[in-house]
């Protein structure tokens, strides 16, 4: 029973984590249809930004992660405008190409700044908890995740209550509609992409406290965040958070219950067994399909 | 030398250049003995095979997979495993792994009923992984990261590599002649068709399932063949080596970079591109080559598809095209209406006409999206050989009962039955050979396919000898260009779809529907947006082709139009049918008057020309 509660505990923050990290992709995806490839890489960015600065400066990995997602702003900014943009007008059916490029080209490129050996972060409460009788909380665990709830938080609130999410979301409905209401949907478009991509400022710092990490890790993370998007349906930020929460129980029960190291191949299997049964998520709805396409 | 002279010279100097260049790649042993080109030549096969082979799934059915290097990795474990255990080299065994690729595709291939595009690339991406980390984790059967040790090769010295190298080389030509084969054929068209709208396709007689099975087969088969004799060369095997995802980048960038979608675009990509990486290999050494190994693909891959997102090939084709056609005059819309009608092409349909009074027959169909319910316990007749009208407000419910009767939808509730036969369970493509065509309220052509084609890849019966059979020839073809001419259309064969105008894309989608022998044919708002000559032509066209038997069933809003042709008229409001009868009873019903023409409707006298 105790161990059962355990790895509740442990999948439950690590999902809050994880919700973060997908919460950019799946904003991206709803708003543009844009499979971004990148977010794995850009996962790893963060991280090793986050550690770098913690490094040099000795300030709590965590916090400094607020720092990193205002750096990753402009990652996804620059990405969007030299890229993006460029590839949705010549083929949009490449977006996930040219993205899948960047996300090999830029591993090759943090291999050569930062070297190919394993980093963490290790702040001073790092392998320390808190107990509640038997049952441990580690404390990095629990403050990434209400780090990563509050972002999350903020997110919303910028989506729902200001002019700029309202606008977000017009174009996510109607592109054509929302260029005839006078919103400038280039401006929108890259706006998006650069908040998205700002989630794995934080999510990175993350990453970088609760995991070891080498450039090559970006193939683990974006196979996460595919996996959490796919269970949740893609484009949707409550599904992705619940996706996240079941992809973090479902890991944890793994290495709990069978063997640690088929823990890496869960999200897989959960692809593509979510993907043969119920290609629409488990929270997403069959919603009505136009009898022609735009 | 004459244009005719010049034609005869290119038919006899390309097979001619083709036989010299194998010839060519053929001595490359006999002639050096340097291992170092017989590697990068092994290796180049290799990269082509892979990328012809996903040429076929992504270039032509247009299923982008970014993890089709795990076939090399199915091959190269399954002939590596079985050489093992029984004892036997592995290239008796290699076209067991061409079994087990084509296996894997196929299960590959079902999570495409359900999913297209973005999900596919994930589905790829995360197969690919998960058998690298299968073949990591399974050590009982694989050795598990330590690798596999193969048997060392049997023959001479002397021969140094030439086993691997003519057997890749033969596997590649293989690859080679496949793709141009499937290209030619009817099977190719139709994965083209799926490319550019599979629902669309479903509806015109592609038998989506199966042509994308026989698609998937062929882009896995030799390439799992491939990775066996791969497994074989490099002497073990190893998930890192055998899964690798940087693999997968290569064979995507070599097929865009040549041309996806065409036959020799993925192997000049290849020819291209693996010369260059054993260059940049040999030449960066040291504890970051990998590093700058990804960087020049990953980096190469984002300028292709920046810079030539089409690939050279078709760049160049396109090209020359152009030179080519520069003083030549393109055709521009003739007034069709000038021509006499022409005489209504008949049926081939065996049973045309024999079926009972009642045609189709919808009772009490619903759909409800959610909350909303779209029909709600519809219920009416279609007679045979009539002109049935749907009319209603926008929003009604017109197009989702469309979609309802040709499949496009599941109905929530209710039952639909073509010529005495329940065909609510029926797949789409079922119900389009058993005689349903639709025309769409904006017309869905195949964009990248000509007019000729569009027609073609329409078929209203099946048969798996014609998938082999080339694309648009013999009866098919004829048959095609009469429906066109029958159209008005018969000088624009040769046009691309996606470069006509709204009322000739209309025009062609009527022939394509005709292409199926249908006994009913149901046409979505076919006078919307269309000039008025064009209208009453094509009025003359349904007349003409209803006096051959051919039952319509017509949803329009132009009243004049549909209360000078058809009857029946059936009017739905609210997803029900309120109102059905003669023309003359429907325009004086209040009820209907109230819900859909309005107060101020004065029903028009029938003209006179119309009414033949």
């Amino acid at each position: 029973m105790t161990l059962l509660l355990q790895t509740l505990i442990f999948g439950v923050l690590i999902g809050g984590v994880y919700a973060l990290m997908s919460s950019g992709f799946t904003l991206i995806f709803g708003v543009m249809q844009v499979i971004n490839l990148a977010h794995g890489a850009l996962l790893i960015l963060g991280a090793y930004l986050s550690w770098w600065m913690w490094r040099h400066t000795g300030v709590d990995p965590l916090l400094l992660g607020v720092g990193t997602s205002v750096i990753m702003y402009g990652v996804g900014w620059l990405l969007h405008k030299a890229v993006v943009s460029r590839v949705q007008r010549i083929d949009p059916g490449l977006t996930l190409v040219a993205s899948f490029a960047v996300a090999i080209a830029g591993e090759g490129v943090i291999a050569l700044v930062w070297g190919t050996s394993r980093h963490s972060a290790t702040p001073s409460y790092f392998n320390t908890s808190y107990h509640l009788g038997s049952l441990i909380v580690p404390k990095a665990q629990l403050y990434a995740c209400l780090g990563a709830i509050a972002l999350l938080g903020l997110l919303f609130a910028l989506l729902h209550g200001t002019f700029l999410g309202r606008s977000i979301r017009a174009c996510a409905t109607s592109r054509d509609g929302a260029a005839l209401v006078g919103i400038d949907v280039d401006r929108c478009m890259t706006q998006m992409f650069a908040i998205g991509t700002a989630t794995t400022g934080f999510g990175g710092a993350a990453l970088a406290v609760l995991y070891q990490f080498i450039p090559d890790s970006q193939d683990v993370w974006i196979g996460r965040v595919l996996c959490i998007v796919v269970l949740g349906g893609l484009g949707s930020l409550g599904g992705a958070a619940a996706g996240a929460v079941l992809l973090g129980l479902a890991e944890s029960m793994t290495s709990a219950y069978w063997d640690t190291r088929w823990t890496t191949a869960v999200p897989y299997m959960l692809i593509i067994a979510i993907l043969l049964v119920r290609p629409q998520g488990i929270f997403g709805t069959t919603l009505r399909r136009e009898g022609a396409p735009a | 030398m004459t244009a005719g002279a010049r034609r005869q010279a290119s038919r006899f100097a390309r097979p001619g250049v083709l036989v010299g260049g194998i010839a060519l790649v053929a001595a490359v042993p006999l002639i050096t003995d340097d291992i170092y080109y017989q590697n990068m030549a092994i290796l180049t096969f290799l990269l082509a095979i892979i990328a012809s082979g996903w040429n076929i799934m992504a270039g032509y059915a247009g299923y982008v997979s970014l993890g089709h290097s795990a076939f090399i990795g199915i091959g190269a474990y399954t002939a590596g495993i079985t050489a093992q255990r029984w004892g036997v080299s592995p290239f008796v065994v290699a076209p067991l792994g061409g079994v087990t690729a084509a296996l894997v595709a196929l299960l590959l291939g079902l999570v495409t009923r359900r999913t297209r595009g973005a999900a596919f690339v994930i589905v790829s991406f995360a197969l690919l992984q998960l058998l690298g980390l299968i073949a990591r984790n399974w050590t009982s059967m694989t050795e598990g990261s330590k690798g596999l040790l193969l048997p060392l090769p049997t023959w001479s010295i002397a021969y140094q590599y030439w086993p691997f190298y003519y057997a890749l080389l033969g596997l590649l030509l293989l690859s080679i002649v496949m793709s141009a084969a499937i290209k030619r054929s009817k099977l190719g068209l139709g994965l083209v068709a799926i490319r550019d709208d599979e629902d669309k396709a479903a509806g015109i007689g592609v038998t989506t399932p199966l042509y994308k099975s026989l698609a998937f087969i062929a882009s896995a088969v030799l390439v799992g063949i491939a990775g066996a004799v791969y497994g074989y060369y490099v002497g073990f095997v190893e998930p890192g080596a055998m899964f690798d995802i940087v693999l997968s980048v290569e064979a995507v960038l070599a097929a865009l970079l040549g041309g996806r979608g065409t036959v020799w675009g993925p192997v000049l990509g290849a020819f291209l591109l693996e010369p260059l990486s054993e260059v940049t290999n040999s030449h960066l050494g040291g504890s970051n080559a990998g590093a700058f190994r990804i960087i020049i693909f990953g980096g190469l891959l984002l300028v292709v598809t920046l810079v030539l997102p089409r690939g050279i090939l078709p760049g160049a084709t396109d090209l020359l095209d152009r030179i080519r056609r520069r003083d030549r005059v393109g055709v521009v819309g003739r007034r069709l209406s000038e021509a006499p009608v022409p005489q209504a092409p008949a049926s081939r349909r065996a049973d045309a006409g024999a079926a009972s009074e009642v045609l189709l027959r919808v009772s009490d169909v619903s759909k409800r999206f959610g909350g909303v319910r779209a029909l709600d316990g519809c219920t009416f007749d279609v007679p045979a050989g009539s002109i049935t009208a749907l009319i209603g407000p926008n929003g009604s419910g017109k197009t989702t009962l469309f979609n309802a009767i040709d499949g496009g939808y599941a109905v929530s509730g209710g039952q639909v039955e073509f010529g005495g036969r329940p065909i609510t369970r029926l797949s789409r493509t079922g119900r389009t050979f058993a005689g349903i065509g639709r025309t769409y309220q904006l017309p869905r052509l195949f964009g990248s396919l000509t007019v000729l084609e569009n027609v073609a890849a329409a078929s209203g019966q099946f048969s798996l000898r014609a998938l082999a059979r080339s694309a648009v020839s013999g009866a098919e073809a004829a048959r095609a260009r009469e429906l066109l001419d029958f159209v008005g259309l018969g000088d624009y064969l040769s046009a691309r779809a996606g470069e006509l105008s709204y009322g000739q894309r209309k025009l062609v989608e009527l022939a394509q529907v005709l292409m199926l022998d249908p006994e009913l044919i149901m046409l979505d708002e076919p006078a919307a947006g269309i000039n008025p000559t064009l209208i009453s032509r094509l009025a003359e066209l349904v007349r003409a082709l209803n006096e051959t038997g051919r039952t319509f069933l017509i949803v329009e809003h132009d009243m004049q139009f549909v209360l000078s042709l058809c009857d029946p008229v059936i009017v739905l409001s609210r997803g029900t049918v309120i109102a059905q009868g003669h023309p003359s009873e429907i325009s004086r019903d209040h009820e209907v008057v109230e819900a859909y023409l309005g107060e101020d409707y004065v029903p028009q006298p029938v003209p006179a020309a119309a009414a033949t």
